[in-house]
């Protein structure tokens, strides 16, 4: 099963403030180990809120907010997507993780993701097909977009 | 530039274990993904199953403290995502705007850090984790 491992932001995260050399280094260290262990699959940072916005649709109409977004506890600061057998082998990374000195507290969710087959009757046969076309290009042209 | 859409669905973080969409809405939306793969701009997507099938973990005092969903206080969750590639924020919120989205769903549109958004000393210090993003892979499944 896959999971999506949400980072949740906080003042530093939301002000970009970046991880100091000990941390980067405990990460870096973090995430090799989820590579040997076949665990790792993506693992992106997000710039902070201030340069994102949100879409509204409402009665048809859309509308456009600008960051910062308020409500920082429910923002996200990055993510990695693991492969693992159970929700319990997901915690016991997380446990894992290194976490700042002194911090605030920071917080990570772990979410189940939607397989294919999962989607019961409402994936009929020629949208999973579609699906599975999608995500063989969507790979592709994300091997070519990292830099 | 690489932005994830986030769709953050109201009342999401208080679905059931098992929730699923339903087959209009899932319909209408693969014919949105179908768009954003003809256009060349779909990185990656995927719908995630509700919190109460999930867990956080805090580090008060730096020990983890794992607390398993629903989170009942939640008042805004991720239901689902697209990473995109476009020129610009602009086009990002053009794409997020063209989504079949409901009265009760938000797209947070937020841009993804880039090995070469960061200063050089950064850079060095991260340096093995471009080789670490390329050596994985996407596997589907159990």
């Amino acid at each position: 099963m896959r999971v999506l491992v949400l980072i949740k932001a906080d003042k530093d995260s939301e002000a970009g403030v970046l991880p100091d050399e000990k941390l980067l280094a405990e990460m870096t260290k973090y995430n090799e180990e989820l590579v040997q262990a076949g665990v790792m699959l993506a693992a992106e940072g997000l710039h902070p809120s201030s340069k994102g916005a949100r879409v509204r649709f409402a009665g048809g109409k859309t509308s456009v907010i600008d960051g910062p977004f308020a409500e920082t506890k429910e923002l996200i600061a990055g993510f990695w997507m693991w492969q693992v057998k159970s929700m319990e082998e997901a915690v016991e990374w997380v446990r894992r993780c290194p976490s700042p000195e002194g911090a605030q507290v920071g917080e990570i969710e772990i979410r189940q993701v939607f397989e294919m087959e999962e989607f019961g009757p409402a994936l009929t046969p020629e949208l999973r097909a579609q699906e599975e076309r999608q995500r063989a290009q969507a790979e592709k042209l994300s091997k070519a977009a990292r830099r | 530039m690489r932005f994830m859409m986030l769709m953050i669905p109201e009342g999401y973080e208080k679905a059931a274990p098992g929730t699923i969409p339903d087959a209009k809405a899932v319909a209408a939306m693969m014919k949105y993904n179908e768009a954003l793969q003809k256009a060349g701009v779909l990185l990656a997507l995927d719908g995630l199953h509700p919190p109460s099938m999930g867990a956080r973990v805090s580090f008060p005092g730096g020990k983890p403290r794992v607390t398993d969903g629903p989170f009942t206080e939640a008042k805004e969750v991720v239901g689902g995502y697209w990473m995109i590639q476009v020129r610009s924020k602009e086009e990002a919120i053009e794409w997020a705007s063209r989504c079949p989205g409901s009265d009760t769903e938000v797209i947070e549109i937020r841009q993804v850090q880039e090995m070469s958004d960061f200063p050089a000393d950064v850079q060095e210090a991260a340096a093995g984790l471009l080789e670490l993003q390329a050596q994985t892979g996407r596997r589907k499944g159990a």
